[in-house]
């Protein structure tokens, strides 16, 4: 991460919004809506088990402000957050978890771990989001990864993650969004059709032209629905079902998810997938 | 597979009635033979067979002899290989009588007799590996996408890895890129007609595409969908891992070369790692 500071023109020692800038809340801000999330979850769990989910555990959960709003949504769920980055934990542990008060607090555990490793109480629900299981790149890993969240699952608990496709997903391109005191940037440095890896970076640009650029850096393998289906069936799991979601004439999201056998290759789409143990 | 027919044939008939007594002259599309069409549209099998030959002779340090041809169709790219030196025999491998026969009468038939002799070309299953060993293995032209399943594709991976001698190698082809999953029609100019290459759907969740291939004529006719596929498409890391799955050394991808205006040479080199593009089509070389 590099922070290029042009903020102050005669060299006084004001610090550039790029300086004074948090990038675990801009990432938040920019990227997350975890009080959805937690709701799509337990959604998605209610469509195939006909009851609430209680304990959800979080994979590759960063700043964890996902299980913290899992814990705060009832007051009865647990929530297990698993990250490799010690330093994400500890900024999650202070802002997210901790400032929910001690009830909520009381009921998140964030674990410094690799996912690899599994561990945790047995969940209702395991979920790997923001494509974050593309960090895994050898197929083996993924099947490796796939075994132990089944292992950690209640037999009748459910995997989640979320799939990103779409030509446009397979290029290099840049996106942004304006959020009026920074600018999140999404970046596709590079996709390389021989492996499906990509490279890509979130950056934060400020009004006063500085920015954290960048702020993430991701080095992903693009895994396919049907790649995914094969692995998460190879590792046992029962049921894989890969939703989609319906979409208003315009082409906006409604949050109402189908099962269609078929459907047209949008320009780029993110939806989930769901594997039943 | 829809055979020729042509849709402009009636509305020419009815007009032409009118217009003259001079007697009408067929449609161009009824005069064609798609087989043929095919051919001179989608086939180069004499720079397939320069590149197996070049390939081989690195890999190996000698000139490969014994081809094998899997969903040979008309068994063009076979015939090409046993015409081009006077030691090399080609088994030509399909499960549709009708293009083998129509290869025999065509393709067979304008080599030399020494050359045709050196073909075979036989009606079977490609994943019951039948015939000899052979040195090099081929199945161009995207055909092993009809195996949609990946257990299936190995295992057709695994029949082709048996059925190669022991320094033997396989080489197929793969197209991608941004437009090749997605719904597309393009045409390109041919000697006397136009070939239209349609994708007319192609589905994110189960990577199934259908495509078909048209000819179009100057006088308005046509041949709407001569050629239909059903497949999977497979993706570059998918296969290699499938290949080596079977028992494969790790395949080698060979890209086309461009020149500075960025256009295909028709020359191709291995390469590590490509920036994606539109549309690409590439060699994948799999030694046993």
């Amino acid at each position: 991460m590099s922070r290029t500071a042009r903020g102050s023109k005669n060299g006084s020692p004001k610090k550039s919004l790029a300086e004074q800038a948090d990038r675990h809340v801009l990432y938040e801000r920019a990227v997350q809506d975890p009080k959805n999330d937690a709701r799509t979850l337990n959604k998605l769990y209610r469509r195939y088990r006909k009851q609430d989910a209680l304990v959800l555990r979080e994979d590759f959960c960063g700043t964890a402000t996902l299980a913290t709003h899992w814990s705060k949504s009832k007051p009865n769920r647990l929530a297990v957050g698993v990250d490799l980055d010690r330093d994400t934990l500890a900024w999650g542990q202070e802002y997210n978890v901790k400032a929910a008060g001690p009830d909520v607090a009381s009921r998140v555990t964030l674990v410094e771990a690799d996912v690899l490793e599994g561990g945790g109480p047995i969940s209702d629900i395991i979920c790997a989001l923001n494509f974050s299981y593309c960090c895994l790149k050898e197929r083996r890993t993924l099947l490796e990864y796939f075994k132990v969240v089944r292992a950690g699952l209640q037999q009748d608990g459910v995997f989640i993650a979320d799939v990103l496709g779409g030509p446009d997903a397979m290029r290099a391109s840049e996106d942004s969004h304006d959020h009026g005191d920074f600018v999140y940037r999404w970046e596709q440095a590079f996709f390389d059709p021989l492996t499906h890896e990509m490279e890509c970076h979130i950056h934060f640009d400020f009004p006063d032209g500085s920015s954290l650029s960048p702020a993430f850096s991701y080095e992903w393998r693009l895994w396919t629905m049907p790649e995914l289906t094969d692995l998460l069936l190879e590792a046992g799991f029962s049921a894989v079902h890969r939703l989609w979601e319906k979409t208003t004439e315009d082409g906006e999201g409604t949050g109402v998810f189908s099962e269609p056998k078929r459907v047209e290759n949008w320009d780029q789409w993110w939806t989930f997938i769901v594997a039943e143990r | 597979m829809a055979m020729a027919k042509s849709s402009s044939k009636t509305k020419k008939s009815a007009t032409s009635k009118k217009r003259s007594t001079a007697k009408r002259r067929p449609p161009q599309a009824e005069q064609a033979d798609r087989y043929r069409l095919y051919q001179s549209s989608v086939q180069t099998p004499s720079a397939d067979v320069a590149f197996f030959d070049r390939v081989f002779r690195k890999l190996r340090g000698r000139a490969p002899r014994s081809l094998r041809e899997d969903f040979c169709g008309t068994g063009y790219l076979s015939a090409t290989w046993a015409a081009s030196h006077r030691e090399r025999t080609a088994l030509g491998i399909d499960i549709d009588p009708e293009p083998l026969a129509w290869g025999k009468a065509h393709n067979l038939t304008t080599i030399s007799p020494k050359a045709a002799q050196r073909v075979q070309l036989v009606q079977a299953d490609v994943l019951d590996g039948v015939g000899d060993r052979t040195e090099v293995a081929c199945a161009m032209n995207f055909s092993y996408g009809v195996f949609k399943e990946r257990e299936l594709l190995r295992r057709y991976f695994q029949v082709v890895h048996d059925r190669l001698e022991d320094d033997g190698v396989f080489f197929t082809e793969i197209y991608g890129g941004t437009e090749a999953i997605v719904e597309l029609e393009e045409e390109r100019d041919c000697e006397g007609f136009t070939y239209v290459w349609q994708q007319e759907r192609y589905n994110p969740i189960d990577h199934h595409t259908r495509c078909h291939i048209h000819f179009r004529f100057p006088d308005k006719s046509k041949i709407e969908r001569a050629f239909t596929y059903d497949w999977r498409l497979w993706s570059i890391p998918e296969l290699r891992e499938l290949l080596v799955e079977a028992g494969f050394q790790r395949p080698a991808v060979y890209w086309e070369t461009t020149d500075e205006d960025g256009d295909g040479t028709g020359e191709f080199e291995v390469t590590e790692e490509q920036e994606n593009q539109e549309s690409w089509l590439v060699y994948i070389v799999a030694a046993k």
